[in-house]
């Protein structure tokens, strides 16, 4: 294309010449042009270099209900914020970029306010997450129930913990009784009235999460930066 | 100005639903999926790259694509004029302009080069036979390469998109999307107030806008995949086309030179002299500038063109 061109511009004959100067040279040369060429390169190139951040690790997040297998959940989810916007309990929250670029306004819980309990007072115990997701990146497979449902688990910071300070603070304990019944209760009470997690009877509802205190009481002096009992995704967990 | 600033106010009142939206739990969505609770029709391309990407065929998004295209027949590119908010964002920029007074002498200059010395004689003749409406189009060496009817950058963007998606598995627009990232820095904002939710995305996400938007000033004609995808159904437009009525129409009735629908077009169109269009019909986004530009009030836009016997011409019949 340069070839066939620059002759024409370097040409003496002063139609060629007007030609070349006229505001449409896409139209005179009968193609596409240098610069749009150029740039619908460029943006498709873009868009293949960001699909090769599916490369870059990303940490693993938390997620709503439905959203456990995180290979489906990130091709399938345009990030329309429905999920985010529906949970009458504000637990959803779009993900940052620091836990990965992909990551960025996928959904991810977020306990600070309340629990999940799979809209169990608002929608008879269909979340409404799951309902609401018009691409089914949040789909519940078959057979899928609030137990088997493994959001997260729960884990117990002992340093920030105002419990393992003797303080006899036992607000996740209530909570988690309160949200899963006495006989499913995956928090237990040491001799001092400390609290540990049996990991195996946690699904990661975060009851615990929503009802700690510690950030309030004190261990933000401490550097703290988030509540004594908080949600871990599984991954991290087991691994 | 009147349809400008009504486009102006649509869009804003949009970007504030769905802001309220932010605040309830009545899932009005975003514009990727707006709609009410479990009710929501997908953006196009996002319906496409979801189901590309997880390889499945979803229900809804089958449906929603289906009404997505009937509405782009019947409104082509209507979405970019009245209800993106990617042209309130870009008018930030001129807020925060340098000089704004040597922006306004620019845009003098450039109205007062338009309205140049009146058509010669010839150059009339030149217009009324250059491409009629019975003229093959391939003939027409102007008429075949108008933005819209050729592949230009915007597709080779959408087709990137496409081909990214099915190759890395996960829609990859969409992580980028300026409509999507406006509402994402919205909730950003929201969050850091109501909740004082400090994160690096309050940085990276208008970041990405900026050079979306400021740095590719022309992101809507030259880059978006979204106009790209809406213009290539828009195709099949029919309905609400600018049309001209001969009888007030300067040019026609009095045979002075006016040319002011065709200016007025943001997107290169000249309702009068569609041979001399820089764009297709298709690119159309019915934004009506043309309509208040008319000195006369010649131009309407109906739901359908009625015949030519009226003595009428269809503008949208030049192709």
């Amino acid at each position: 294309m340069t070839q066939e061109t620059k002759p024409e511009e370097a040409g003496t004959n002063p139609s060629r010449q007007a030609e070349s100067a006229s505001p449409k040279p896409a139209s005179a040369q009968g193609g596409i042009s240098r610069r749009t060429l150029c740039l619908g390169v460029g943006g498709a190139a873009v868009m293949l270099g960001l699909g090769g951040l599916k490369f870059v690790g990303t940490a693993p997040i938390t997620r709503p209900p439905g959203g456990q297998d995180d290979d489906h959940l990130a091709s399938a989810c345009i990030r329309c914020q429905k999920c985010v916007e529906i949970c009458p309990r504000h637990c959803i929250t779009p993900a940052h970029g620091e836990t990965g670029l992909l990551n960025l306004r996928t959904p991810t819980m977020d306990f600070h306010e309340d629990y999940c309990d799979w809209c169990r007072e608002e929608n008879g115990g269909e979340p409404l997450c799951v309902k609401v997701c018009p691409t089914q990146a949040l789909k519940l497979p078959a057979g899928a129930t609030e137990e088997n449902t493994i959001i997260g688990k729960a884990v117990i910071d002992e340093d920030t913990c105002l419990a393992f300070r003797l303080t006899g603070c036992r607000f996740c304990y209530d909570a988690c009784i309160e949200a899963r019944g006495e006989d499913k209760k995956a928090i237990e009470l040491d001799e001092n009235n400390r609290p540990h997690v049996t990991a195996d009877l946690c699904n990661g509802c975060g009851a615990c999460e929503s009802v700690c205190v510690s950030l309030q009481n004190g261990s933000i002096s401490s550097g703290a930066r988030e509540r004594a009992i908080v949600i871990r995704p599984l991954e991290t967990v087991e691994g | 100005m009147k349809s400008k600033k009504l486009r102006t106010l649509t869009a804003l009142a949009v970007v504030l639903i769905i802001t309220i939206g932010f605040f309830t739990t009545s899932g009005i969505g975003t514009l990727s999926a707006p709609g009410i609770s479990d009710i929501s029709i997908l953006c196009p391309l996002g319906a496409l790259t979801t189901m590309l990407a997880s390889k499945l065929l979803v229900p809804r998004a089958v449906i929603s694509l289906v009404i997505m295209v009937v509405l782009i027949i019947v409104f082509a590119r209507a979405f970019c004029g009245w209800v993106c908010p990617v042209p309130l964002v870009q008018k930030l920029r001129t807020a925060f302009a340098r000089n704004p007074k040597a922006k306004k002498a620019q845009d003098a200059e450039t109205d007062s080069a338009a309205k140049a010395a009146p058509l010669t004689a010839e150059e009339k003749a030149a217009l009324s036979t250059a491409c009629s409406s019975d003229c093959d189009t391939s003939a027409c060496s102007s008429c075949a390469k108008k933005r819209g009817q050729a592949l230009d950058s915007r597709h080779f963007v959408l087709g990137g998109a496409l081909l990214s998606t099915a190759i890395f598995g996960f829609p990859v627009f969409c992580l980028i999307c300026p409509i999507g990232l406006t509402f994402g820095l919205i909730a950003l904002v929201i969050a850091l107030f109501t909740e004082g939710d400090v994160t690096w995305s309050l940085i990276l996400v208008p970041v990405i806008l900026a050079v979306e938007l400021f740095v590719f000033r022309k992101w809507c004609h030259q880059l978006c995949p979204l106009s790209a995808l809406m213009s290539l159904i828009a195709k099949l437009n029919r309905t609400f086309k600018p049309t001209i009525d001969d009888a007030k129409c300067l040019e026609t009735s009095k045979g002075t030179t006016c040319g002011a629908c065709g200016r007025a077009c943001t997107e290169g169109i000249d309702p009068r002299h569609p041979q001399l269009s820089e764009a297709d019909w298709s690119e159309c986004t019915k934004c009506r500038d043309c309509v208040d530009a008319c000195p006369t009030k010649a131009i309407s836009m109906p739901l359908l063109a009625k015949k030519a016997a009226e003595g009428k011409t269809k503008a949208a019949d030049f192709q």
